[in-house]
């Protein structure tokens, strides 16, 4: 039995969910702040790849980083490195997919934030980065929590835009998704079956973990 | 109260529509027709011109051909050349990959030449086949109508400007090569590219270094190598020069299996003669020509 799928998702999914959380709540924190009509664009542009397959996200994906592409051919040129088809290109494809997930909670939960409560912090001399993150997080724990894994959920999961900017090349950039495709197409099907049943335990798992969270808030 | 009568009169329109549609045929069926409907409208621009040029004396005779998807530029080049010499008869195309084809004649879609990408899905309706490769005994065949079309090459396909310096089947063993795209098992052109590199002895090292990278159809492999995030890909001669791709190496006889497109008239076909006439202008120097352009290669 071959792990690496396995171990290659969680790592991909790891990392995005990192980059995805951080990213995600610093957007929802300053596009709650702008004026109406740049929120109202930004919100479009950012929760895009919520709605959109994700292939339109691997094709603009392909677009920017792909080998004869501005991003992908100055990487290649300046560091030798190719964007694409490589175990990390995996991570730009789940950041992009999984990032309208961790901003939409996020906002939701800033939102109900009692902004009396980052006045009193003023009043009391206390910086903006203290309120932030020892004031605003706290209050937001939950709705943030669960954005987070909501995010990892959706990038473990992720197979269009994957497929199209890494490929499946088993033992560098198949994942449990692009594995499962692959031996299903191959008619492998014990084996694929075998990867269903890995991938359905980690996402129960997962949504477990939400409906806790969800359980304490009430 | 006459809103509502309006209503409830759309509505029944509505459900007749959808009724009458029912009635008139499986869903598949209007599948293929919309498609036919498509394909005529790209082969036959000027179908209507001549319809009306004959006047009422010539009767039109229609011929349904089905082909494998790789034959849509080249046969619907010929289909132009021979209205040209027949314009009394009228060819149809669905093109599909060929397993699709094999399915849809094995479930009675009217057809009456089909030309499939590999001698399986032939064999599977071919009653003069062996049961091993006809195990339901289908014989939708037209006795001493099969014949041997065309042959497409396996090729060894580089991105223009070659980064990984890959000159031959033989390069790929070696360091210089990164990642190699081929088509997966499934894929008729996958399951060549494992036959090559197997008799080249080096597919358990190419799968233990992690260099291959499967996709699910021969345009896939073609796009990657295209898009150069590929080092080289196995692919057809076909593909290749539609794509415009440099060829580095062909593949050698005996290292996988020949690539045959196999054609046959099929027995419900209600115009034989006219179906054998026509596969026999498939076979002969003018269509021949349309196909060699295209990198396919005669049958010798």
């Amino acid at each position: 039995m071959d792990w690496y799928p396995l171990y290659n998702s969680l790592r991909i999914a790891l990392i995005a969910g990192v980059v995805v959380f951080f990213t995600g709540i610093f957007a929802a924190y300053y596009v709650a702040k702008l004026n109406r009509v740049a929120k109202g664009i930004l919100d479009v542009v950012l929760t895009l790849p919520m709605v959109l397959p994700p292939t339109v996200a691997g094709y603009f994906l392909l677009l920017v980083l792909g080998t004869k592409r501005p991003v992908g051919a100055w990487f290649l040129e300046r560091f030798g490195v190719k964007l694409v088809m490589n175990w990390y290109s995996g991570v730009f494809a789940a950041v992009v997919v999984a990032f309208p997930l961790m901003y939409r909670t996020a906002r939701g939960a800033f939102e109900s934030f009692d902004e009396t409560l980052s006045y009193a912090g003023q009043t009391l001399g206390l910086s903006g980065t203290y309120i932030f993150w020892r004031i605003r997080m706290p209050y937001c724990r939950q709705g943030i929590l669960a954005g987070a894994v909501l995010a990892f959920a959706r990038a473990l999961g992720e197979y269009g835009a994957t497929t199209m900017v890494a490929g499946y090349t088993p033992g560098k950039t198949a994942t449990i998704s692009t594995t499962v495709y692959h031996l299903w197409r191959t008619g492998n099907e014990a084996l694929a079956f075998w990867w269903v049943m890995v991938n359905m335990a980690i996402s129960a798992v997962v949504l477990l973990t939400v409906n806790m969270l969800e359980r304490k808030k009430k | 109260m006459k809103r509502q009568w309006g209503r409830m009169m759309a509505g029944m329109a509505i459900l007749g529509l959808l009724c009458g549609c029912g009635a008139s045929g499986g869903g598949t069926e209007e599948t293929f027709a919309r498609g036919r409907q498509e394909t005529r409208a790209l082969t036959d621009i000027s179908g209507a011109d001549q319809a009306k040029g004959e006047g009422g004396d010539g009767q039109t005779k229609t011929l349904t051909v089905f082909a494998a998807a790789s034959l849509t530029e080249t046969l619907t080049e010929i289909a132009s050349m021979y209205r040209e010499i027949r314009p009394d008869v009228e060819l149809i195309f669905t093109f599909d990959s060929s397993g699709t084809l094999k399915t849809q004649i094995q479930e009675g879609a009217d057809c009456d030449i089909f030309i499939s990408a590999a001698q399986k899905q032939m064999d599977w309706l071919d009653g003069a086949a062996g049961a091993e490769v006809n195990p339901w005994g289908l014989d939708l065949v037209l006795e001493g109508t099969r014949l041997d079309l065309l042959e497409n090459k396996v090729v060894l396909a580089v991105p223009d400007d070659n980064p990984a310096g890959v000159d031959g089947f033989e390069d790929l063993g070696g360091d210089g090569v990164g990642l190699i795209s081929i088509g997966n098992e499934d894929v008729p052109v996958g399951a060549y590219s494992l036959e090559i590199l197997t008799s080249l002895g080096i597919l358990e090292q190419l799968e233990e270094e992690s260099k291959l990278t499967y996709g699910s159809n021969v345009k896939e492999v073609t796009t990657q190598v295209k898009e150069g995030t590929v080092d080289c890909g196995i692919i057809y001669a076909t593909d290749a020069l539609g794509a415009g791709l440099t060829v580095a190496d062909e593949a050698e006889e005996g290292w996988c299996r020949q690539v045959i497109y196999p054609a046959a008239v099929l027995k419900d076909s209600k115009e034989q003669e006219e179906a054998k006439a026509f596969l026999a202008y498939l076979s002969g120097s003018d269509a021949m020509a349309v196909f060699e352009a295209a990198g396919f290669s005669p049958i010798k």
